[in-house]
């Protein structure tokens, strides 16, 4: 990990981590899609074709806030994914938890320490890009086909 | 991770077919949900009337026991701008969407049918969360209520609010709350809420109370271990769920004996109740005035400095003493 500004973050009246910095910020394509990617690790930059555009040269299509999260030990677990009209919650665990908003065009995610950068480039990134290519395509139900929805048994 | 299948939990009217509305401190719940036990936690809530200008959130809760099986170090929050994430035990996940007052939750049938992590958990969790965008300010402190004025306890962790929160409650004050109370200002009038939550005693307090001889601490939300129980049950006391408060005690813990009451300044109190909340993100700017005027509102109530060296029930024996004179 190659952390920028964020190591023993201490905040008491931050309880939910929202104000851990993420001064790293650049410019991806995903598919059609500019994405804007900040970030507190290097190791969290995508491998993605860099946007080499000038920054004006067309909007955002989506950010994607990745948070190295030190105190979120832990590997993936199975994906458990909650979807509701403009809003997508995803939780991997303690060690991946991510909201996208499609209506603003953002994925905040936070990724524990023990994520290595295989597995971020290898599984994650393949994932927040499916997620991207939905809100790109204004699609929103029936992200990824699972075996269970909604709630039958209760 | 490659062969991994997400697990799709949708929400929409066709897996959420049951639905009801509550009002809790002050806000008003939609709740949908395809579980009756759901329903049945929210019933202790539901109000004859309803009050049409309450601000409103919705709230989407799936049941599934393909939940029960999962575990963690739990329990795990995080927030990024709008949007909060909370994996809790018995094992749930939740996300709550500030701007738009949504909350959206998968639970185990383990947290459903258990009645406390509706009550010390779920509720308390989504007001603290979601309270600054309906206009109602979570405030870490204690409130306790007679004949309808309220006593606030505020002071550092560790003050001793609980403990005297507990024995006020033996001494016929009401509980509101022992640990944090939610406040409105609305329409000039300024309520405290509480959330009829278990009040949270340390072990080392069973010896001001020997009615906790009976239970056993246990670890809480916070991993603290503790008493969680039932002040109604427990201490036979009021339990009231609105109050408008008055008076507010700054706690501070003292090596010598008595009890000193010193009066506070306005300013005082606004400030140390600005310093020590939550910040919020700049997505949500009317959460930021909403909880400011709040507390601008709180500091136009009396207010004391309290050290006291005292044990619990003869430091809430002389606040009776002191309000009696006010």
């Amino acid at each position: 990990m190659a952390l920028v500004d964020s190591t023993n973050y201490q905040d008491p009246l931050d309880l939910l981590r929202r104000f851990i910095p993420t001064p790293l910020r650049t410019r991806f394509r995903v598919g059609d899609s500019n994405v804007t990617v900040e970030t507190n690790d290097f190791t969290l930059l995508p491998a993605l074709p860099l946007d080499t555009a000038p920054a004006d040269a067309h909007p955002t299509d989506i950010e994607w806030k990745l948070v190295r999260d030190l105190d979120a030990p832990g590997l993936l677990e199975e994906p458990l994914l909650l979807s509701s009209g403009n809003l997508t919650v995803v939780g991997m665990g303690t060690a991946c938890l991510l909201g996208l908003d499609h209506e603003r065009r953002e994925l905040l995610c936070f990724i524990g320490p023990d994520i290595d950068g295989r597995t971020f480039q290898e599984f994650l990134v393949p994932y927040f890009c499916r997620l991207t290519s939905q809100v790109a395509c204004a699609g929103v139900p029936e992200l990824f086909p699972g075996p269970s929805s909604g709630g039958a048994d209760a | 991770m490659g062969d991994t299948v997400t697990v799709n939990f949708a929400f929409n009217r066709k897996t959420l077919r049951l639905r009801t509305d509550f009002t809790i401190a002050g806000s008003h719940c939609l709740l949908s949900t395809n579980s009756h036990n759901v329903l049945r936690h929210a019933t202790p809530w539901q109000a004859p009337e309803r009050q049409d200008d309450a601000p409103s959130f919705e709230m989407d809760i799936l049941e599934n026991s393909s939940l029960d099986a999962l575990s963690g170090n739990l329990p795990h929050f995080r927030g990024a701008r709008h949007l909060v994430f909370a994996m809790l035990e018995p094992a749930s996940f939740l996300g709550f969407d500030l701007l738009r007052r949504r909350v959206i939750g998968v639970l185990s049938s383990a947290a459903v049918h258990d009645r406390s992590f509706w009550n010390a958990q779920l509720l308390p969790i989504t007001i603290g969360l979601l309270g600054t965008t309906l206009g109602v300010a979570p405030l870490h402190c204690a409130c306790l209520d007679r004949n309808g004025e309220g006593l606030l306890l505020a002071g550092v962790s560790g003050a001793g609010k609980s403990t005297l929160s507990a024995a006020l409650a033996q001494r016929g004050f009401a509980l509101l709350s022992d640990d944090w109370t939610y406040l409105s200002f609305r329409q000039s009038v300024l309520s405290a809420h509480g959330l009829a939550a278990p009040i949270k005693l340390l072990p080392n307090t069973a010896r001001f109370f020997p009615e906790l001889a009976k239970h056993a601490p246990k670890k809480t939300m916070n991993g603290e271990i503790a008493y969680e129980v039932d002040a109604a049950r427990v201490f036979r006391s009021a339990v009231k769920t609105s109050s408008r408060p008055k008076w507010i005690l700054f706690l501070e813990r003292s090596a010598t004996p008595g009890c000193h009451f010193v009066p506070c300044r306005g300013e005082f109190t606004a400030q140390f109740f600005e310093t020590n909340a939550e910040r919020l993100p700049d997505e949500l700017p009317a959460a930021k005035s909403t909880r400011s005027q709040v507390i601008a509102s709180l500091a136009a109530c009396q207010s004391w400095s309290l050290r006291t060296g005292d044990d619990p029930h003869h430091t809430a024996e002389a606040i009776e003493r002191f309000f009696a004179e006010v």
